[in-house]
């Protein structure tokens, strides 16, 4: 409900602005998240990653082409993927859901994902998801990071995650 | 036996020309950078002939795919810039004597998101500044990545499909990455192609054959697999004639007329092959350099080798060099242009990739020498015209393999071989026909087969253009097996409370060294299972999703049977497995057998926790371990030593051995490493001989250094191993002193001997057919290695050896740097290893 009434006020808006205006407010709204990306790591990571992806989709356009169809594109479809992300140790489980160019996050456990991530703590995950010198198989080769499913979906959302963080200005 | 022609075989008279001077120089002065033309029109195609949603594509639908991406991508005749350290953009002055390039850039990354390039999703805006081994990529190139190619691929991927379709418990194994790497999600290669037909009939005739085929094929499969063939080679056609009208074009508006007559020699020559038979030597180099290109537009080139091309192009060469076509000068000049081109791409690694790959190029290996069909001496002047230009140019790829035959190659040309090692610090390998020969004839190829052997990808022999052998298609990680081994089951990289594969028994209650061995036994083919069957599923995959004409085009077989080489169309059908960690493994059973079983010098409790805690409070155990002389160890001629490595030999090719593959054929067992000693060494913890945590394995065959202080007994260890359990090839990495001055003469002396006492054997009987099956080198001392360290811009160019194939030792990880330092070091006038201290490893 949340998710509708932000996308509902800001996608008008993301519209008229450019997309540095996008990215800006973005920036704005998301100093936790810089925080959390920079700085001391907390078990919000996730949930604020999330929600930080979130908005981004909702007030950045150039952001949310990642999950559109791109234009003058005749075949395809907005992207679909199901994701559920979670500690090993069942604490924590957060889970991101896109379908027609919209991202809905969700404080649960979701049936029928794409791809599960058990991670072993929110270090472990912001090391999956953002160090500057690893990457995803990395944190594999690390185990600290478990996928099960399509490993392709976590391919592009380590560039979506990424490609927030440089609009945020810290990637 | 061919008539050497040549005087002086050392060829020293003959150096690099200011054209390639110029095109090295630029070679290496140019940054990788990532190409996407491919993807984009391999994409449009998919895309506008619904491949993406069919639930097979059948052969015909990819080679018109492949038709349709060499006929409208850019032909490039020269390239006119690259980016340099920096990502600095610079004008380069091409003048190649051959048009055409695998990409669209002068040093170009393939892209092929059906394989793994979506595993560089996360990294496209970073890519381009990542620490090791960056790629350039635009910005605008990365946006269409994005956008516009890779979420097409997302579902139609081949471990993707693979996931999908059968769900392969096996998967799991290999995701933990640990215990196996199966190399089919990116590639069909390691493989070994011939351009004779090429060469010789030219491809016009092999599309005329496949038409007559097609008219008298027995059913549609067939019908569909010639006019593929026919499709896939017109699209060749059409490539080389597109660079041709590119080049007239050129050539029209030059006004300089040296490079106006260079343009309309490769406008003429381009217009003829590889259509039509070669008539010069330059034409036979075109029409292999323009094949090789589609080749790689097929499939990612790993380890794709193109076999004996000294034996394809000798009539050529002579030919020209007798009616004065070309002078040997000339010939060298255009050798050097090829191998450049050869070498003008790198493989799309992923950051992580870089661990275990770090540095590697695409390892193209090229065969010269050896024996003919008959078994008469091959070697002819083109094998040194070759080695000459392997000698000045000193690059990666290509990858110098050199045939060498007991009794029938001449003593001038080993000492040839060795005296290019010496000179280029690395290459070529040196490869014992003997050994290989009866190695390949006890897997059932006939006599002559086996002769016409090339080596593939780093050391693998396969019969020249018949075998489809894809010898790379598993990494087995042994260490694992003992790993689980010692913890019933159980690994310390995934943790005690996982099982990960079956109990065999706590090791702390076996009263015997025979019940140890058993349950390693029957873990490693728990992990045989595991890694087989799940290549068997990857490959049904790919004949499901990936047909590839190209390559059936240019193999012995498929158009004979009017089927693929991935469905078995080839007259060979192996599948190849590799080790990793052989002597690690071996030193750990004998130091078991030794200390705990027959000695009763500790527990096995007590050595379980001496590796739990990595050595810590049981720093005199650990000494104990390394110390030869306290602990057997492989490659001292001791015989419980060299007995465990026997035993595990024979083990893993019985193990291998009795697997089918999925086109029918069998595997067959290597041991060579690449750079995943280092790699794999890094995520493991303390074993039982004396190695500690996340330090590197041995590479290939060759047993862990410094605890081997004499070379001949090195050597003869090594040599008494089975040949005909090693059919997929072994590395046997040694370096030795570089000995400079009035001693160089007696060094190049000890160091043919050394090489003929190994191929020989302990037995010393050359027609044994036993004896090391194959040989390198690094002569480098320790010392400019660890200057190389500190001080890497003075040294560009240094080659190394890694575990069969070459790389430049800039560009290798610190832990595989470290690695090919401690090697262990042998001054060949002494013949006794040489003393340092093991090199730190560097952050």
């Amino acid at each position: 409900m949340a998710s509708r009434l932000k996308r509902t006020l800001l996608n008008p808006i993301s519209y008229i602005l450019p997309d540095s205006g996008g990215n800006f407010i973005t920036r704005l709204f998301s100093k936790s998240l810089q925080e959390e990306l920079f700085g001391k790591i907390t078990d919000k990571f996730l949930e604020i990653l999330l929600y930080g992806m979130d908005f981004g989709f909702c007030i950045s356009k150039g952001f949310r082409k990642n999950i559109l169809v791109p234009a003058g594109c005749k075949q395809g479809e907005n992207f679909k993927g199901r994701y559920l992300f979670m500690t090993a140790d069942n604490l924590v489980s957060a889970s991101a859901v896109f379908n027609d160019g919209n991202m809905t996050v969700y404080k649960e456990e979701i049936a029928d994902w794409n791809v599960r991530i058990t991670f072993k703590n929110a270090a472990a995950l912001r090391a999956f998801l953002f160090s500057k010198n690893q990457d995803i198989l990395n944190s594999l080769l690390a185990n600290e990071v478990e996928v099960d499913g399509n490993l392709n979906y976590i391919y592009k959302f380590g560039f979506m995650a990424r490609d927030l963080s440089r609009r945020l200005g810290v990637g | 036996m061919p008539e050497i022609t040549i005087k002086d075989l050392s060829l020293r008279d003959y150096n690099l020309t200011d054209r390639v001077k110029n095109l090295k120089s630029a070679y290496f002065r140019a940054m990788p950078e990532i190409c996407i033309e491919r993807p984009t029109l391999i994409t449009r195609f998919h895309l506008e002939n619904g491949l993406f949603d069919k639930e097979r594509i059948f052969i015909l639908d990819k080679a018109k795919a492949y038709r349709f991406t060499l006929e409208n991508r850019t032909p490039v005749v020269r390239h006119d810039r690259s980016y340099e350290k920096g990502m600095v953009p610079f004008k380069i002055k091409d003048t190649s004597l051959f048009a055409g390039s695998t990409t669209g850039k002068f040093k170009g990354v393939p892209l092929y998101p059906e394989f793994l390039a979506l595993a560089l999703w996360p990294e496209l805006w970073t890519i381009t500044k990542r620490k090791n081994n960056p790629f350039y990529l635009s910005e605008e190139d990365a946006k269409e990545l994005n956008y516009n190619i890779f979420p097409h691929w997302m579902e139609n991927t081949i471990q993707e499909l693979s996931r999908k379709k059968y769900h392969p418990n096996e998967m799991k194994t290999f995701e933990r990455l640990v215990f196996f790497l199966a190399s089919k999600p990116n590639c069909i290669s390691h493989t070994l192609p011939d351009f004779s037909k090429a060469v010789k009939k030219g491809l016009r005739a092999v599309i005329n054959e496949a038409k007559d085929r097609r008219g008298v094929a027995k059913d549609d499969s067939q019908r569909k697999f010639y006019s593929a063939i026919a499709e896939a080679l017109e699209g060749i056609i059409a490539y080389s004639r597109n660079l041709s009208k590119k080049a007239q074009e050129m050539a029209d508006k030059e006004t300089d007329p040296v490079l106006k007559k260079e343009l309309f020699d490769i406008a003429k020559i381009n217009n003829r092959v590889p259509e039509f038979p070669a008539q010069t030597f330059r034409e036979g180099l075109t029409t292999v350099w323009i094949c090789w290109t589609a080749i790689h537009l097929e499939n990612p080139n790993v380890g794709m080798s193109l076999g004996r091309l000294d034996q394809v192009l000798c009539d050529l060469y002579r030919y020209d060099i007798e009616k004065g076509v070309i002078t040997i000068a000339e010939a060298i000049e255009l050798i050097c242009c090829l191998w450049l081109k050869i070498g003008d791409h790198v493989p799309t690694i992923p950051d992580a990739g870089e661990q275990l790959f770090g540095g590697t190029g695409s390892n193209q290996a090229i065969t010269i020498g050896g024996v003919d069909k008959d078994g008469r001496d091959a070697v002819n002047d083109l094998t040194y015209i070759m080695l000459r230009a392997t000698e000045i140019m000193q690059l990666r790829d290509p990858n110098l393999n050199a045939r060498y035959y007991p009794g029938v190659s001449l003593k001038g040309y080993l000492k040839r071989l060795c005296e290019v090692n010496v000179n280029t610090g690395a290459t070529p390998a040196l490869h014992n026909d003997k050994a290989v020969i009866k190695a390949l004839t006890s897997k059932g190829e006939g006599i002559e087969q086996a002769r016409d052997y090339g080596v593939i990808g780093c050391v693998e022999p396969g019969s020249n253009g018949r075998a489809y052998g894809h010898t790379g298609a598993i990494l087995l990680n042994l260490t694992s097996a003992l790993d689980l081994t010692l913890f019933n089951g159980r690994h310390r990289h995934t943790g005690m409370d996982l099982l990960i594969s079956k109990e065999t028994g706590d090791p702390t209650k076996f009263n015997t060294f025979d019940e140890f061995k058993n349950a390693f036994a029957e873990q490693s083919r728990w992990l045989v299972e595991q890694s087989s069957a799940l290549n068997n599923i990857f490959g049904r995959i790919h004949q499901d999703f990936y047909p590839t004409p190209v390559l059936s085009a240019l193999f012995e077989g498929p158009m004979e049977k009017g089927k693929d080489v991935i469905q078995g169309g080839a007259v060979i059908n192996s599948s190849g497995a590799t080790i990793i960690g052989l002597a690690d493994v071996a030193d750990s059973l004998s130091a078991i057998q030794k200390v705990v079983f027959e000695e009763r010098g500790i527990s096995f409790a007590e050595l379980l926790d001496a590796l739990n805690k990595n050595f810590e409070g049981y720093e005199a155990l650990q000494k104990r371990l390394m110390n030869p002389d306290k602990t057997p160890k492989y490659g001292n001629e001791e015989p419980a030593a060299d007995e465990n490595v026997r035993w595990i030999i024979d083990m893993l090719d019985k193990s291998f051995g009795e697997k089918e593959n999925y086109r029918g054929g069998h595997y067959r067992v290597g041991y060579w490493t690449m750079t995943n000693h280092a790699g794999f060494g890094r995520l493991m913890k303390a074993m039982p001989n004396g190695r500690k945590a996340h330090e590197n394995f041995t590479s290939g065959i060759t047993p862990v250094s410094a605890v081997t202080p004499v070379l001949t007994k090195a050597l003869n260890s090594i040599a008494k191993q089975p040949v005909q359990c090693l059919s997929n090839g072994v590395a046997l990495n040694l370096k030795y002193t570089p000995e400079n001055g009035k001693g160089r003469d007696k060094m190049l002396e000890n160091f043919a001997a050394s090489v003929r006492a190994y191929f020989d054997g302990a037995d010393g009987e050359i027609d044994s057919g036993n004896g090391g099956m194959e040989i390198q080198f690094n002569i480098t001392t320790h010392d400019t290695f660890a200057d190389a360290v500190a001080h890497p811009e003075k040294y560009p160019e240094l080659l190394v050896r890694v575990s069969g194939y070459t790389a430049y030792f800039k560009d290798l990880n610190p832990q595989m740097q470290k690695e090919i330092i401690d090697r262990t070091e042998y001054l060949l006038s002494s013949g006794r290893a040489v003393d340092f201290e093991p090199f730190p490893l560097r952050e």
